[in-house]
This record gives structure tokens, C-alpha cells and sequence, in this order.
């Protein structure tokens, strides 16, 4: 075999796009040409016929209807978005403090980790939804000791209620967070012991070096674990706003407009990382410089 | 006078309560134990507790499995059923034609995730050590796939799959996964690429120089060297291929290549002979817990099963491996 005459230069950029050449088909395949057609269908009414699919162009008719004439549409992003909203923060603490609970040496240290990344299996599709019906993703606690007459004494109902409730999806918030404990624990063990120790020298106190030494070198992780918990919120099983697509496309056979409302999502997704993203980049580039 | 006074009060003000204990010859070695004694209880009391809060949805899931009807709707019955029986397990067992739906289940999950290894793991090694021109956009776009929700791209690629006549099999599953795509597998490729980026590349360089070619080295030095990686990436490319529900239920449409966890999700649901007659069975009697609580939770272990054994087994390498993987990212 005849070897082709290459540069150095040349043949190490040929073997980099060697190795990756596979993922990029597959990007082609399933997700570039995938992305423009839907692009392109979102903006058509298709009909399916014996020739396969028509397509009619209709402009933006299908994304305003989206915002106005379809009353589920609104009403599920919304709800969407404040459920996210309000669990990625409460799952990031949750997940921060377990994973240090976890972080010493103890008895029974592998099982109790083994018990922590436990709903990493469990609690996901299927099974959670079964759970959910049964009233079983609830712990009864704040039910069977009656708190919220014992408690309305001293704190206004509203401000209550909505306490009480995000009780109630701290199991949620639990069993969302198995993969960000693990994150968080593998962060935790790169920090070198000696940081803690000099810190303990110059006399700081635990909480001091809490948040002087742990939470700044413990950004990076957090902002991996933001990015992922958003993204797993916004494709969990119990969305509404998928099963909502799910059924334009497939029960109404409507594909136009189901990838429009695919497109709306997107672009809110898009958004919100984005202002993750802002948020993040001066702590960020803070790690940056101390490293 | 005055000024004296404040200067005595003043330090012993501000220091904190423990010096100022242990200067007054108060905080003995005892006292000191007996706190360390209360720290470390309050520690494992905390723990336990989160211990049986995520354990919880299990331990419900298999008491409730073992009751009888009777003992689901008595109030008495807390936790431990008062007959034990595993009759529950037999009819879930049937309901869910246990064998048929295992076997997508484990074609699926299983093929993706061997493949997703081989895949990924390859793109990944690409990644870490190549600079190539327009290397920064085919990093972004990989960023890119990870973020875009299924369901954007979701009407293509079924139209793409029944135009291939792929309804109904396993291959919109494995196919994906051949290429580094499948279910989260930008993220996969992430994992590697952190992994393969902290590897020292002294032992590519010896065996460059002893003559092995790109793929060579990747194969025979660097893939093997990726074990804790690749374990994690089973386990999770098994599992949530295991527990996913939007692919199945576009991919799979009819019941016959249901898996575990859609007929899981059929089981007492419509159009099933066995939770019809079963509701009709239940619904005369007043105060009846809800229908079938019982068989619901013993195909909610049946469904989870396999893959809770499997967790068993590497669960001890599993954190192990994620502590040494780097998958946090630098």
C-alpha cells in the first residue's frame, strides 16, 4: 500500500478528524438534518398522503398559535418553567449537603453512598409515575402530625401553605438529585486536604473555611450540575409540556405544529442556560485565576 | 480606672465561648469527649434519617407488594403485611408478560450501552488529544447535542426511522448509539473526554516510538486504561435507557414490543383484560384502598429488579470509579 505523502501537520489533523469522524456522522444524522427539518416543518402544514408527506408553507401561523389559540400550550410552559425554577436551586443545596455528610469517614460508608445514588435508578420514568399516583412520592409526615392547624397560630396561611409545599417535593427533590451528589462528591475529593489544614493554622473555623475554601473550589461542579439539572428537569418523564407534544404529533397527527411548540421549548430552555451562564461566568473566571 | 475596666472586659468578650471556657478551667477533657460524643450522634442521626427518606419509595414498594387485599385497606396495617404472600408477584408477573418485555428492555438498554462504550469512548479519545482546524465548533456543537431536548427534534426522526421501516425495532435505539449519539450520549462523550484528558500520554508516546499506529495505541494502551469511565457510563447508559419512556413510546407503538417499563406504565391502565376484570373484582367493596395498589407495587419491583441487581453487583466499583474518572470536570 502506497502511503499518501502528508506533512506532519497534516497527518495528525487527518487522525484527530479520524476519531471523531463517527460522531459527526451521527451528528448529521441525528441531529443537524433532524433540527432542519423540523425547522422546516414548523414552519408548514403537513399532510400526510399516499405520496408521502405535503407540505404547505403557512409562515408563523403554527408558533401564534402556540400563543394564543392553544389554551393548553401557555398555561404548561409556564408551569414547566416555575417547577424548574424552584427545584434546580433546592436540589444544588440538597445535593451540596449530602455529598459533604457523605464526604467523611464513617461506618458503613459504601452504604450509605450506595443507598444515596439509589434513586438514580429508582426514580426515574415509569416507576415514579406509578409512585406519584399513589400518593407514595409524598412523605406523610407533614400530613399525620396535623402541622399546618399547630403551625397557623404563629405564620400567615399563605406564606404556609407554600412553605408546606415545598416540603412536600423535597422527596422530589431528593430523588432528583442522585447524579448531582455524585458530581458534588467527586468535586469535594479533588480539593487537597492541605488547603483546610493552612486554613485551620490562620485559625478559621469550619464554616470560614466552608465557604472560603469549599464553595469557591466547588463552582466548576456547580455549574455542571445547574447545566444538567435544568436540562433533566426540562425532559423528565412527567413533563406535561412533552406529553402535550407527544399527543399533537402522534394522536392528532399534527407535525407542523408539534414542532413548532418543540421549537418554543427550545428556545425557552435556551434562554434560561443562558442566564445560568451569565451568572456563572464571574465566579467562574474568579476559580480561573486561582488556580 | 474605667479605661482599665474595659480592657479586662473587652478580650474576654470577644473571644469565642470554648476559649474562654477552657480558660476558666471548665471544659475538662471529659466535657470535650462528651461533646465530640454528641457531634458524631447528631452526625449519624442526620444521616440515618436521609438514609430512610431515599430508601423510603423501596421499602414501600415491597411491603406493599407482599399485602393481600384485605390488609392494603385496613388502617392497622402500617408496614409489615399480616399474611405474607408473593401472589401479587405471579399475577404482576403475568400482567406484564415479565419474559417478552425483559428481553426489549435488555436488547435495548444493554446494546446501546455497549455500543455507547465504543462509540464515545473512541470520539472522546478524539477529543482529548487532538487539535484539529474547527476543533473549538466541533466542541460546541457537542455541548450543543447535550442541550437539545428530544422532543424538538422528535418529529424528524420518526419520519426518518419509518421511512427506514425501523418502527417497531430495537434499531432506532442501537443505531444512534453506534454513532457517539443515543440517549444523553453527548454527555458520555464528555465523560470520556475529561478521563482521557487527564491520562499522562507518556505511555502513547513509548508506543508511538515502538511503532503502533493512532488507532493502535487507542486500542491496545488507551481504551483498557478507561475502565472506571466505561463503568460509569454502562451504568448509567443502562439505566436510563432501562427507565426512559419518550423514546419507547414513540419508537414502540405497539404492545407486542412494549418493554418492562411500558407495559409498566399499561399495566392497570386501558384496554387491559387483566386490570379490567380486576377493578370489576374490586370495585363492589367500600373502602377499598386504590384498585390494585398491591399488583401495581409488585410490577413496580418486578420492573426494577434487574437493574437493582445490577447495581448491587458494581455498586462498590461504581463510586470508586466515579472519584477516579473525573467526571466533575477540572
Amino acid at each position: 500500500m502506497k502511503k499518501l505523502k502528508l506533512s506532519m501537520r497534516a497527518r495528525y489533523f487527518m487522525e484527530g478528524y479520524s476519531f471523531i469522524s463517527l460522531w459527526l456522522i451521527g451528528f448529521l444524522m441525528f441531529m443537524a438534518i433532524p433540527l432542519g427539518r423540523s425547522m422546516y416543518y414548523s414552519f408548514h402544514a403537513l399532510k400526510v398522503s399516499k405520496d408521502g408527506l405535503i407540505a404547505t408553507f403557512v409562515g408563523m401561523d403554527h408558533f401564534r398559535a402556540a400563543f394564543t389559540t392553544d389554551v393548553n400550550f401557555l398555561p404548561l410552559l409556564k408551569e414547566t418553567m416555575v417547577s424548574t425554577l424552584t427545584q434546580v436551586p433546592l436540589i444544588l443545596i440538597f445535593s451540596l449537603f449530602c455529598a459533604i455528610l457523605l464526604n467523611r469517614g464513617m461506618i458503613g460508608k459504601t452504604f450509605f453512598r450506595g443507598v444515596f445514588f439509589l434513586p438514580v435508578i429508582i426514580a426515574s420514568g415509569a416507576i415514579l409515575s406509578k409512585l406519584m399516583d399513589q400518593g407514595a412520592a409524598n412523605l406523610p409526615i407533614f400530613y399525620n402530625q396535623n402541622l399546618y392547624n399547630k403551625l397557623s397560630a404563629f405564620i400567615p396561611g399563605d406564606i404556609l401553605e407554600t412553605l408546606l409545599k415545598s416540603a412536600e417535593s423535597l422527596t422530589l427533590v431528593m430523588w432528583d438529585s442522585g447524579v448531582q451528589i455524585l458530581i458534588f462528591l467527586a468535586g469535594l475529593q479533588t480539593i487537597s486536604i492541605s488547603l483546610y489544614e493552612a486554613a485551620k493554622c490562620d485559625g478559621a473555623t469550619a464554616w470560614e473555611s466552608f465557604w472560603k475554601i469549599t464553595f469557591p473550589m466547588i463552582m466548576p461542579m456547580m455549574l455542571v450540575n445547574t447545566l444538567f439539572s435544568i436540562v433533566s428537569s426540562f425532559t423528565k418523564a412527567d413533563n406535561q409540556i412533552m406529553s402535550h407534544i407527544l399527543n399533537v404529533v402522534f394522536k392528532n397527527n399534527d407535525f407542523g405544529y408539534g414542532s413548532a411548540m418543540g421549537w418554543i421549548y427550545f428556545v425557552f430552555i435556551f434562554l434560561i442556560l443562558g442566564v445560568v451562564f451569565l451568572l456563572f461566568r464571574k465566579s467562574l473566571s474568579a476559580t480561573e485565576g486561582r488556580k | 480606672m474605667l479605661k482599665e475596666a474595659a480592657s479586662t472586659v473587652r478580650p474576654a468578650d470577644m473571644e469565642p465561648l470554648s476559649t474562654r471556657l477552657r480558660a476558666s478551667g471548665k471544659l475538662d477533657r471529659a466535657a470535650k469527649r462528651s461533646f465530640r460524643v454528641i457531634h458524631v450522634a447528631f452526625y449519624y442521626l442526620v444521616i440515618l434519617s436521609l438514609t430512610f427518606v431515599f430508601l423510603y419509595p423501596l421499602l414501600y414498594m415491597v411491603s406493599k407488594s407482599m399485602m393481600q387485599m384485605q390488609d392494603v385497606a385496613d388502617a392497622t396495617v402500617q408496614w409489615i403485611p399480616k399474611k405474607l404472600s408473593f401472589h401479587n408477584y405471579s399475577l404482576a408477573w403475568n400482567a406484564l408478560n415479565f419474559w417478552g418485555g425483559f428481553a426489549n428492555s435488555a436488547i435495548i438498554s444493554f446494546g446501546s450501552a455497549v455500543l455507547q462504550i465504543l462509540s464515545c469512548s473512541l470520539v472522546g479519545y478524539g477529543f482529548a488529544r487532538y487539535r484539529f482546524p474547527g476543533y473549538m465548533m466541533c466542541f460546541v456543537l457537542l455541548l450543543f447535542t447535550f442541550l437539545v431536548p428530544p422532543q424538538t427534534i422528535v418529529v424528524p426522526l420518526y419520519l426518518f426511522f419509518s421511512d427506514l421501516g425501523w418502527i417497531n425495532t430495537h434499531l432506532p435505539f442501537v443505531i444512534p448509539s453506534l454513532f457517539g449519539h443515543g440517549l444523553k450520549g453527548a454527555l458520555f462523550v464528555l465523560i470520556f473526554v475529561q478521563f482521557y484528558r487527564r491520562m499522562p500520554n507518556v505511555l502513547e508516546e513509548a508506543a508511538r516510538i515502538d511503532g503502533a499506529g493512532p488507532f493502535r495505541t487507542y486500542w491496545r494502551i488507551m481504551f483498557p486504561l478507561a475502565k472506571p469511565a466505561m463503568l460509569i457510563v454502562f451504568l448509567f447508559s443502562v439505566v436510563w435507557h432501562w427507565n426512559d419512556s419518550f423514546e419507547p413510546n414513540t419508537y414502540l407503538t405497539t404492545p407486542d414490543f412494549y418493554n418492562l417499563s411500558q407495559r409498566l406504565a399499561m399495566f392497570y391502565g386501558t384496554n387491559n383484560q387483566a386490570a379490567e376484570t380486576m377493578s370489576q373484582m374490586t370495585s363492589g367493596s367500600i373502602g377499598m384502598a386504590p384498585t390494585g395498589l398491591n399488583q401495581i407495587m409488585a410490577g413496580c419491583i418486578l420492573t426494577i429488579l434487574p437493574i437493582l441487581i445490577l447495581y448491587l453487583f458494581v455498586q462498590r466499583h461504581f463510586v470508586e470509579s466515579v472519584e477516579r474518572s473525573g467526571i466533575a470536570g477540572e
